[in-house]
């Protein structure tokens, strides 16, 4: 509970969807991301730089701006891919793609450590059938609206200031940071999706959550 | 160069092709670090929880010691009835079979005991045995597993207090709650331990606490749970356990497939309205599982609650028989009685301040023909005994003959249990009065309780709010047999309301997440016309609180807590009942010398005098309180003494006197002060718990006033159809008619509502107002204390301060303010000394004056 949450809405095509996708979520971690930490032995530490890059795509109007890195770019298509291919090819569809920011907090050795979200994105996807070609074209043209007015959203929630994680030390900054990549850090982030009528948490949350519970009687 | 850096984003190409990552180029940052581990609690919920549990346990030893002894009394009651059924031979113990001992012809206890491998092949044998076994095991070592987690969470806890909070263990004990909580509230600022706000507040903190309590007070408010029944028999009774209860909360708030996805948020299908009459299927369909469950686990829930209640209940009948015969509040009572947004321990003082009152009130009605019977019993039985004592204490042998010490043990209870039948000869009660008081501490009665008091069905009704301690166990006992039935019968049947009720009453705050609406103690959403807030609230029937819950919920928290602000509104509504009530205390002073002649509008005096016949009760114009009245009264005394507010302060002192409590009080009060000072100064951490301890008294003293003002003006608008409101309401929709009633009631009141705006005139008319009662009042006992008037009008200009930020100026209370906060410190720490005396506790009640308490400290 103790995490922001914001919801975004899209309707698109089937095959806009990975490039909605990808234009949102790169929104989202150019502004979550930092350049790499270079620590002193002071305890200070430099920040490097991190290039962007514009992007522009295919089936829709719009260009958006991306951290040029080709790392993060792989994962995150990656799991955009995933995200399609759960929806099938098929025509009408609904899903939820959310991308989720945590920090790991080191736990006592009977507990595994805890990743505690501070931020979760729930992008929601409706998919549209279209019937001909100049049908596409409006489309085209109105999703590119859509998602520009979505990127503005974005901006607009990050530049309220609210809580982020503060700056961690060295020791510390695998917790907050995804030092993984070699050249940008992001926040840690995961990204999960649903299909819609698999809405229900997992069986593996609620055994979880069912064990958690009855440990805390 | 560096100032190409203020974006972190951008990839600069001057500063690359100057020098290649160079450290003396870059801007050189400084991490703060997570110092703390506390910033950004994921389960808040809990972890309030179990701030709270920590505190109210006394400490971290406290509670471990505790858990230990708790899991090895589990071991012993199962180890302990296995032994004494199978390995004890009980012949030998009997003397039915001799011990063919040699040496000596003494039997000792060894010899009863059988040999260990009798007795583990009787224990292999018997199958049952092997099943009790396993089944304790089962839950012996579940228990066991939640001690260990509990206490890892519990030592993170314990440094959150040490490290974070920066109390130690040692003296958490001496810190009230609110003290906890004002410290909580301060480090969110340094911590942020909740992440959504930059500050936290105390009504946060309690929602989260007491987020799934608040819907059970609301749902028991709302007559939604089954917990009245009419048995054939017995007539309405309410049956409510702490089996059904957690059986209840299992299913709506954690259990499998519950309601709440999480601590803190109702699965997002119950909030819409679409597809309801699925989701009651749905849950009731549940219900039966739950029940059918509890059909098969009954013999061992059963097996084990007798267990239980044997070895728990006995010795203490053993030592005290008359404790069977002692009250309690029942599990009903404290759900029907507590406000929203109450914790347990403020709960439990005020119901145990109640106590004596209530259990007098209950004897006002012992049956005459019973006393008759008990009287002549305890005669027959008493004769038996004496006769017994004397022999056994002429030649001791007697004690050896068969029988003899039973029949005296039995004989002896036979006598206690009859004496509690027969009422004490020099008691007079007045059960109107007693009522009365007990309304101070517990703020809720039905309306038609008003005037009643002296009827069976009234006492039939309290009963079912403050049962003997006999019903309580024996309810107890059968309640695993029962609750099955409730499920599956009663509680299925109301699935579609229970959906209903989650959907319609539950709000997400941001920060807290979803809580019950009624939490939110909201005047204008939950407020019921006929509890003062008639044109604030826009509550339809199916959304006002029963019984004026919203109305006193809400002042018990904003006297409570002195530092929450509340929205506008509610801010209206709380400031300007308590001017009614400082109005009416101080303005009816005049009028109580001739307290016969009480018009309606003086409430005070009113609910002072009580029925005129009664009141053998003089508040004389020196502000002196006289009783006269035997028992009945003078405890009715006690609490007027400490009704209205302002005039009282005064009288306080010499109402000690009169009842002869603290009768040194009122020259400690006027003398001591330095006594006070150098005894404080000796141990900082017992003054810091004198202070709250007295601000808490002085708390729940304001708000018995306060309830009973609200039921006081309650009647008196309502009029003469208190009898709309039945005790039991089946369906909230049974008042539907009277509301434009009431209306009319309401504006021909006789009593006429101040318009809102009056309440900005606040700090200007008080002084006005005041000055002549409370010098005159506070002079008489405290004549060498000149400041003391200041206490009269500094709170009500803080609270203007505070309140009505811009205009203080008006009498210029600024260094006043801090001054008069300070020099009644060292008087309430005085009083506070007094007030450690059970019985004079609830005395003297000043105004606000937490507010400046809390200021300065």
């Amino acid at each position: 509970m103790n995490c922001r949450s914001e919801a975004l809405e899209v309707s698109v095509e089937g095959r806009q969807v990975d490039e909605a996708m990808l234009a949102l979520l790169h929104t989202i971690l150019l502004h979550r991301s930092t350049g790499k930490f270079h620590y002193k032995k002071e305890g200070t530490y430099s920040i490097g730089t991190v290039g962007t890059q514009d992007i522009d795509c295919d089936f829709i109007d719009f260009s958006f701006v991306r951290v040029s890195s080709d790392e993060l770019d792989r994962a995150i298509r990656k799991a955009v891919g995933e995200f399609k291919d759960a929806m099938g090819n098929g025509t009408d569809g609904m899903g939820q793609i959310s991308l989720e920011f945590y920090q790991k907090k080191k736990s006592r050795w009977p507990f595994s450590d805890e990743c505690i979200p501070w931020e979760v994105w729930s992008i929601k996807v409706n998919v549209v059938n279209l019937a001909n070609e100049q049908e596409r074209q409006i489309c085209r043209e109105k999703v590119g609206e859509k998602l520009g007015e979505k990127v503005i959203n974005i901006v607009e929630v990050i530049n309220r200031h609210e809580y982020l994680p503060k700056m961690p030390t060295q020791s510390e900054v695998d917790n907050v940071f995804d030092t993984s990549l070699k050249d940008v850090q992001p926040y840690l982030y995961k990204i999960n999706f649903q299909i819609t009528d698999t809405l229900g948490t997992s069986v593996s949350t609620t055994m979880r959550r069912l064990i958690k519970d009855t440990l805390a009687l | 160069m560096a100032a190409h850096f203020d974006t972190e984003y951008q990839r600069l190409e001057a500063s690359y092709s100057d020098s290649p990552p160079g450290e003396e180029n870059l801007l050189v940052h400084v991490p703060d670090g997570n110092k703390s581990p506390w910033h950004h609690i994921e389960n808040l919920d809990l972890f309030f929880q179990r701030v709270y549990n920590l505190h109210q346990k006394n400490g971290f030893t406290c509670m471990l010691l505790g858990e230990v002894f708790e899991l090895v009394q589990l071991l012993f009651v199962v180890g302990f009835t296995v032994f004494l059924a199978n390995c004890v031979d009980y012949d030998i113990l009997f003397a039915n079979k001799f011990v063919n001992h040699t040496d000596s012809s003494k039997v000792t206890l060894p010899d009863a005991f059988l040999p260990v491998d009798v007795c583990s092949t009787s224990i292999r044998d018997n199958v049952a045995v092997m099943f009790v076994l396993m089944i304790s095991g089962v839950f012996w070592l579940h228990r066991l597993i939640k001690f260990i987690y509990n206490v890892c969470c519990y030592w993170e806890i314990r440094s959150f207090y040490t490290n974070a909070l920066k109390m130690s263990m040692a003296e958490l004990p001496y810190f009230t709650w609110q003290e906890v909580q004002a410290r909580i509230v301060e480090i969110q600022k340094e911590h942020q331990i909740c992440i959504h706000k930059k500050e936290l507040t105390e009504l946060d903190i309690y929602h989260r606490i007491l987020r799934f309590k608040n819907y059970m007070v609301a749902m028991v408010n709302k007559s939604l749970l089954p917990v009245r029944f009419r048995p054939p028999l017995l007539g309405e009774s309410v049956f409510y356990t702490r089996g059904l209860k957690y059986n209840f909360e299992l299913i709506f708030f954690w259990g499998p497939g519950s309601l709440f996805e999480s601590e803190w948020s109702l699965k997002p299908q119950y909030k819409r309205g679409g597809n309801r009459l699925e989701l009651a299927d749905k849950l009731a369909s549940r219900i039966l599982w739950i029940g059918i469950a509890n059909l098969l686990l009954c013999p061992v829930v059963l097996v084990w609650q007798i267990l239980y209640a044997f070895f728990s209940y006995t010795e203490v009948i053993k030592r005290e028989p008359g404790s069977l015969g002692a009250r309690c509040w029942s599990l009903y009572g404290r759900c029907y009685l507590r406000h929203f947004n109450e914790l347990d321990h403020e709960l439990m003082s005020r119901l145990s301040k109640g106590y004596k009152a209530s259990s007098r009130y209950m004897n006002c009605f012992l049956s005459s023909l019973l006393t008759v019977v008990a009287k002549n019993v305890a005669f027959f039985a008493g004769s038996l005994l004496a006769v017994l004592i004397a022999l056994t204490i002429y030649d001791e042998d007697v004690l050896a003959v068969e029988h003899v010490l039973s029949s005296i043990t039995l004989l002896g209870v036979c006598i206690t249990v009859c004496r509690s039948f027969i009422p004490d000869k020099h008691l007079v009660y007045c059960p109107e009065q007693l009522l009365r008081v007990i309304l101070a501490h517990i703020h809720y009665m039905p309306d038609h309780w008003q005037g009643n008091a002296h009827r069976y069905e009234t006492r039939d009704q309290f009963s079912q709010l403050f049962q003997y301690k006999a019903v309580f166990i024996l309810e107890e006992l059968i309640s695993p047999l029962v609750t099955p039935f409730i499920l599956i019968f009663s509680l299925r049947r109301k699935s579609l309301e229970i959906i209903d009720f989650f959907r319609n009453f539950t709000v997400e705050v941001v920060g807290v997440g979803d809580t019950c609406s009624f939490a939110q103690m909201d005047i204008r959403q939950h407020g019921h016309p006929a509890w003062m807030s008639e044109g604030k609230t826009e509550a339809s029937i199916y959304q006002q609180a029963e019984d004026g819950k919203t109305e006193l919920s809400l002042m018990h928290f904003a006297i409570t807590n002195p530092q929450w602000q509340p929205p506008t509104e509610t801010t209206h509504f709380i400031s300007q009942l308590k001017e009614r009530v400082q109005r009416e205390a101080t303005g009816d002073r005049h009028t109580l010398t001739s307290l016969s002649g009480s018009e309606p509008r003086s409430l005070i005096a009113n609910f002072l005098a009580g029925p005129p016949s009664l009141a053998s009760l003089h508040l004389g114009r020196d502000g002196s309180l006289t009783n006269h009245g035997p028992v009945g009264v003078s405890d009715g005394a006690s609490a007027l003494r400490s009704l209205s507010v302002s005039s009282m302060r005064g009288s306080c002192s010499s109402a000690h006197r009169s009842a002869g409590h603290a009768s040194s009080a009122s020259r400690a009060m006027a003398g001591s002060s330095t006594d006070a000072r150098t005894a404080s100064s000796g141990s900082s951490v017992w003054e810091g718990q004198l202070t709250s301890l007295v601000l808490s008294e002085y708390a729940s003293t304001e708000m018995s006033i306060h309830a009973l003002y609200i039921h006081e003006l309650h009647k008196q608008q309502s009029g003469g159809e208190l009898s709309r409101h039945t005790w039991h309401r089946q369906d909230s929709d049974d008042s539907s008619d009277s509301v434009t009633e009431e209306g009319g009631s309401g504006g021909g009141n006789t009593n006429p509502r101040n318009p809102i705006p009056r309440s900005h005139t606040f700090p200007i008319s008080t002084p006005i107002s005041t000055p002549g009662p409370i010098p005159s009042s506070n002079s008489g006992p405290n004549p060498d204390r000149g400041s003391t008037p200041g206490q009269e009008v500094a709170p009500l200009q803080s609270n203007s301060q505070r309140r009505y930020g811009g205009n203080t100026d008006s009498v210029g209370p600024g260094g006043r303010v801090v001054r008069s906060a300070r020099v009644p410190m060292g008087g309430w720490a005085e009083e506070g000394r007094g007030g450690r005396h059970p019985d004079t506790v609830p005395e003297g009640s000043e105004d606000d004056m937490p507010h400046n308490i809390h200021k300065v400290t």
